[in-house]
């Protein structure tokens, strides 16, 4: 690639644009903390420069270049409408500025609420998959449950997960363990359907190729059947996984004491929406890297197909 | 008759089909000796198949017996290795893990330092040895059915049973894997050899590799014919197809097969 083309974008020029448009005298009412959003910008504007000099495919590149300018445009037009301009009713408006100074200000707090929701989910989610992928093997493995357990399976699936709750706040002690149960059944079902319609289907000619190895029974369950509907049960745990923080941030804005849906509500209700705002944004960017690991994980796990 | 190693005696097997039962194979019998390879051929629709799966122990016949050393043949067993035409290898091993894989089903008591040295030993033998690491994804389809063919001698069974192993091969490829299984069967004379069940419907690749020919007539599957090879080992196709007798074995073969689709299609202006 020549220099041309790694360095000279639009994106960088948007840049510009959006460090120009922070000199328009303010007209909001409330600080809009313009020099957190130009460190913000400049940081992030290194860091896209940082990667264009990495990133040795052309269309990785382009899809970095574009999505930085993204980035420019909402953050200008976001500035432009609420600091700037004050369009908008700046207590329900914050400015961009001032969300990314309150999650400075408010970042250890934000990381416990973070570190929370996380092992809530991530309890609940191990121990789904860690009981549903060997049942489904088991039970779909076996000719005659495998076909009714479907059935079955389906009906339980169909009950949202999260009328649960209340039951759950019956029969669990805490509030803690009621998320944890509700995550569980939410991941397991999805998790159990998506391994079952994996095992019953597994290509016939890998079953007889196993089969005439003389492979026994455990051996035939994890190291080839196992691998053989690894990528429906991944689609499983991915509407497992999903469904799971839905759950999860709303059980915390009814009845928790920390997590992220916790910060989000506890702070709307006090009608300080810059930190509702940060939640939000937050939250969003937790989703995106938990999917994304998740993502690496199954790639790295399905390495073999294409 | 009891020194045969596979011996197949009124063998029938039916096909469900839609609800309805239909005659695959009808009172097949005849006999493999040990380290003996002997191919089956016949058109498709014939049987040969089924009476592959039928040793593999995947398919149970409706009537008649399969005796290996003997004994009674029930399902699978380890002293039988298979390649099939397709999906021999598991997608998610790469190559050499496949070879080890097998390894260990059958010679459960060699260390895994042992069977590593062993798959890296037959990848060499099938002129893979670059691509242990590899996927089969990775591999053409020449490729995997070396390393399918690689994984069945690895596991050192008695008995190999081929079902069309190289009938989705470019024909240059399938040249070069006839030779590579003819010079690794046929050995150097100091190890024993397999016995090789092997089925095709490419009559110069059951010349070339096999012993005796059996023919196949179809609906219901029968034993038409069963013809030996007369000629010597260790064989090369070069030398073979230059022969008059090769021609003549040829067309004798050829005239089994096509009579019999003739007769048929029930006419005599069918040529060929």
């Amino acid at each position: 690639m020549t220099l041309k083309k790694r360095y000279l974008r639009v994106t960088h020029l948007l840049f510009i644009i959006l460090l120009l448009i922070q000199l328009i005298p303010e007209q909001s009412t409330k600080p809009a903390f313009t020099s957190s959003l130009v460190k913000f910008a400049i940081g992030f504007e290194v860091l896209v420069l940082v990667g264009s000099s990495l990133i040795k495919k052309e269309e990785s590149l382009a899809l970095l270049v574009d999505i930085a300018g993204f980035v420019y445009i909402l953050l200008a037009a976001w500035s432009l409408a609420t600091a700037k301009y004050n369009y908008l009713n700046d207590l329900l408006f914050p400015a961009p500025g001032r969300v990314i100074h309150q999650f400075v200000i408010d970042r250890d707090k934000i990381n416990d609420n973070i570190k929370s929701s996380l092992i809530t989910i991530v309890k609940g989610f191990v121990f789904a998959v860690a009981a549903a992928v060997p049942l489904g093997l088991i039970i779909g493995w076996n000719a005659r449950t495998g076909s009714a357990a479907t059935y079955i399976t389906k009906f339980f699936s169909s009950i949202p997960p999260i009328v649960y709750i209340p039951y759950g706040i019956a029969l669990l002690p805490t509030f803690k363990s009621v998320s944890v149960f509700v995550i569980f059944l939410a991941t397991f079902w999805p998790v159990f359907a998506g391994t079952m319609s994996g095992v019953l289907g597994v290509d016939k000619k890998i079953i007889d190729s196993a089969k005439v190895l003389n492979v026994r029974k455990p051996e035939m369950l994890f190291k080839v059947i196992l691998p053989a509907s690894l990528q429906q049960i991944f689609l499983g745990c991915n509407q497992g996984l999903s469904v799971s923080f839905i759950l999860l941030t709303s059980a915390e804005m009814i009845n928790a004491k920390d997590g992220m849906g916790y910060y989000v509500k506890y702070y709307s209700d006090f009608g300080d929406y810059t930190r509702t705002i940060t939640g939000l944004l937050v939250i969003g960017f937790v989703v995106i890297g938990v999917t994304f690991l998740f993502n690496k994980l199954q790639n790295y796990l399905l390495r073999w197909k294409r | 008759m009891t020194t045969n190693k596979i011996e197949i005696k009124d063998l029938t097997v039916n096909y469900i089909e839609n609800k309805r039962s239909f005659n695959a194979l009808h009172d097949v019998s005849f006999g493999v000796g040990r380290g003996e390879f002997v191919s089956v051929i016949g058109a498709s629709g014939c049987g040969k198949s089924t009476l592959l799966s039928v040793l593999e122990g995947l398919y149970a016949p409706a009537g008649g017996s399969v005796q290996i050393d003997g004994k009674e043949l029930h399902g699978t067993g380890k002293e039988r290795g298979v390649v099939f035409q397709h999906y021999s290898l598991f997608p998610w091993m790469t190559t050499k893990k496949n070879i080890e894989f097998g390894i260990k089903q059958t010679r459960h008591d060699i260390k895994r330092t042992e069977r590593s040295r062993i798959a890296d030993e037959y990848l060499t033998k099938v002129g893979l040895s670059e691509f242990g690491g590899k996927y089969p994804s990775q591999l053409s389809g020449g490729m995997q059915q070396r390393a399918a063919i690689a994984r069945a001698l690895a596991m050192n069974t008695e008995i190999l049973l081929m079902d069309e192993p190289f009938s989705a091969i470019d024909a240059k490829n399938r040249v070069i894997l006839q030779e590579l299984l003819l010079k690794l069967w046929e050995g150097d004379g100091t190890t024993e050899r397999k016995t090789v069940v092997f089925v095709t419907h490419d009559i110069d690749e059951a010349i070339l590799l096999s012993d005796r020919i059996v023919v196949l007539t179809a609906h219901p599957g029968t034993v038409n014919e069963i013809l030996n090879v007369p000629f010597e080992r260790p064989r090369s196709r070069a030398d073979l197809v230059k022969t008059e007798e090769y021609g003549k074995f040829r067309n004798k073969l050829l005239s089994l097969l096509y009579n019999d689709i003739a007769e048929r299609i029930g006419g005599d202006e069918v040529v060929l």
